[in-house]
């Protein structure tokens, strides 16, 4: 057994060292990046840590606070549009559920930033909208676009499929039986989703939430194209330090801080879900 | 023959031990290699192409970057050893490339008749800031183009706007009724002007106070914010907005060429720098300190100033911008009616003489800091 697990250290070496080298080395140089004095381009300086101490007096956390709070309203509609969906995927349409399938996958082939333009377009004053109905009514609005709800809007669609999928395998989780059982034994409709249901696809509902929450927490084009930068996210301000800030320690702390917060709450979901019953189910 | 496993594996070993091994034959190969880090326009078959045709056993790459200070990044980042040369504009060249040894001087001899053939602005004397302080060449300007706000005619005159200048984005009347082109350093020098303030030199506390409080009102009354400027411009042209803060014949001559000329770039009358309020960026082409050079980096900037390349370089997809060159006729005759419209040719003399020239930002760290903090709130 002693040797065995030996081995099984020794056979996943050198896997082991090409995730260290390609996954946790950036992080790493991230990291002390962000230990750096302000406006240096390498590492060989005294780390300060003043660029946390920027991040703390420079008023970041609004960024950090809007895009953690917009992430989780997206995460909370998801959640709420993909379940009657994902149930339907999974107990109801049958050889249907590969079609729509199919249709969610294929928006992934297409650019997020087209994709989100075709939005704009859709939206914007004068686009298909505002401008069918004031063709038609002679009465036009302001466009719908450059504001916060537009934005989550945009996370929506765009991470749908991040939700829809895990919360499908989550719910096929679900054996029927036990719905059965619940009925029989006198459970409301109610009663059934909230003591059989939800917590026997809580695996699904977990990881397609970490997905959604984690993926829209560090979105971007959402908030350029369709929010016309109503709200600063903060990944908008990291790019501005690397990029015209030319500030790398500051862009480091704040995707730093970032990482931190996203790390810390996806550490803490994935330890509560049961992954492994979930991939060993057959 | 049989292949087993073992001998595979030192094959593969020793196939990896001789690439290494073997740095100065890969070195060779420069010879017949350029890379080019530029702004959209060079990397275009219309450029490359026949450059190509003249240098058939050679690998020519060009790569167009996102702002100048991202491609800077590149070069700090290391990759002084991939890139040959390098298209920014032109405060960057002086004020940090060359300090940080990323670009070396070109051979005068080569270059400097070329001056000769420039628009006045550029040819005489010869322009300025394509010199370090000891007088070395360190880059070849082409593309230029006044750079300030720009409007709809049909809704805010052009007479006006350019009367008016930076405060018409204080205007309460227009708050809610423009946009800011978030290219965040150009930003940096407009709100400097929109407050009376010279952005090249060094500001004191009322300086700063006024920049904090310019900085708050535009980006309070702007109705979005994007750096993508076809997005602005149709934002411009389907009313949502009438103008926006920051733009010029570089993001309005694509609306213009497709026949929406009432998109102006306006260069204001009047300004806190010499009396002048607009600003004008040239671009600098210079020569990447490759510690393994290519010898083909100058000859490309030779190529890129025959007449039919200038119409390339100026007219590629995406933006139109005049160039230096066409103080020659022979460049000068390549362009047609429409085309010198979507330049806004018929100011453009004009509009050089109001402007001031793009320079390093003397507080720029502060002034990134207040606008980045003004933008967030």
């Amino acid at each position: 057994m002693q040797r065995d697990r030996q081995l099984g250290l020794f056979y996943a070496l050198p896997l082991g060292g090409f995730l260290a080298l390609a996954f946790l080395a950036p992080i790493l140089l991230v990291a002390a990046f962000s230990t750096m004095p302000p406006k240096v381009f390498s590492l060989a300086h005294l780390p300060d840590f003043s660029a946390y101490y920027t991040v703390l007096t420079q008023g970041y956390w609004k960024s950090v606070v809007w895009s953690l709070g917009m992430a989780l309203a997206a995460t909370a509609i998801l959640f709420v549009i993909c379940w009657p969906l994902a149930y339907g995927m999974a107990k109801v349409l049958g050889r249907f559920s590969l079609v729509l399938t199919i249709c969610v996958v294929m928006t992934l082939f297409v650019s997020e930033n087209i994709r989100l333009f075709g939005w704009v377009l859709t939206l914007m004053k004068g686009g298909l909208i505002e401008g069918y109905l004031r063709h038609w009514t002679g009465a036009g609005f302001d466009g719908l676009l450059y504001n916060v709800p537009v934005i989550v809007f945009g996370l929506v669609y765009v991470y749908l499929p991040f939700m829809l999928f895990p919360l499908a395998q989550g719910i096929a989780m679900v054996p029927d039986d036990t719905r059965q059982a619940a009925f029989d034994l006198g459970a409301t409709r109610w009663q059934v989703l909230r003591e059989v249901e939800l917590p026997l696809a809580m695996p699904g509902i977990l990881v397609g939430s970490l997905l959604t929450f984690v993926l829209s927490a560090g979105a971007i084009a959402e908030s350029k194209l369709l929010g016309g930068q109503a709200v600063i996210v903060i990944a908008d301000e990291v790019e501005t330090a690397f990029t015209y800030g030319q500030n790398w320690p500051l862009g480091a702390a704040l995707a730093m801080v970032l990482i931190a917060i996203v790390g810390g709450i996806a550490i803490w979901g994935i330890g509560r879900a049961d992954l492994d019953s979930m991939m060993a189910r057959k | 023959m049989k292949l087993n496993r073992r001998a595979f594996t030192a094959g593969l070993g020793a196939a990896g031990a001789a690439g290494l091994m073997m740095p100065r034959a890969a070195r060779a190969a420069r010879d017949n290699e350029l890379n080019i880090l530029c702004w959209e326009g060079y990397n275009t078959d219309d450029v490359l192409s026949p450059f190509r045709d003249l240098h058939p056993g050679a690998t020519v790459r060009a790569e167009s970057g996102t702002s100048d200070p991202d491609m800077i990044n590149k070069l700090r980042a290391g990759e002084v050893n991939v890139w040959d040369l390098i298209n920014l504009n032109q405060p960057w060249a002086r004020g940090q490339l060359l300090p940080e040894g990323l670009i070396k001087p070109l051979t005068k001899d080569r270059f400097m008749p070329y001056f000769e053939k420039m628009a006045p602005e550029f040819s005489d004397p010869a322009y300025p800031l394509a010199f370090d302080a000891g007088g070395e060449l360190i880059g070849m300007p082409q593309r230029y183009g006044p750079f300030s706000f720009v409007v709809n005619t049909d809704k805010i005159s052009r007479e006006m706007a350019e009367d008016q200048g930076w405060k018409l984005f204080l205007d309460p009347a227009m708050a809610g009724r423009y946009g800011v082109l978030t290219y965040d350093n150009w930003n940096l020098i407009h709100m400097c002007l929109t407050g009376d303030l010279n952005p090249f030199e060094p500001l004191d506390e009322a300086g700063f106070a006024t920049f904090t409080d310019v900085a708050t009102q535009i980006f309070g009354g702007a109705k979005l914010l994007t750096d993508d400027l076809v997005a602005m411009n149709t934002a411009l042209i389907n009313g949502e907005i009438d103008a926006y803060f920051t733009g010029g014949t570089y993001t309005a001559s694509p609306a213009r060429l497709d026949g929406l000329t009432n998109v102006r770039g306006i260069t204001p009358k009047s300004g806190p720098v010499g009396g002048k309020g607009g600003v004008v960026w040239i671009e600098l082409t210079s020569v990447v300190n490759n510690p393994d050079p290519s010898p083909l980096a100058e000859d490309f900037l030779e190529f890129v100033q025959k007449p039919e390349i200038c119409k390339a370089v100026g007219f590629a997809e995406g933006t139109y911008n005049p160039v230096a060159q066409m103080g020659d006729e022979a460049v000068f005759s390549l362009w047609d009616a429409d085309e010198l419209d979507a330049i806004q040719w018929d100011s453009l003399a004009e509009e050089m003489a109001g402007s001031v020239e793009y320079d390093v930002v003397a507080d720029y760290d502060k002034l990134m800091e207040i606008y980045t903090a003004a933008r967030r709130s």
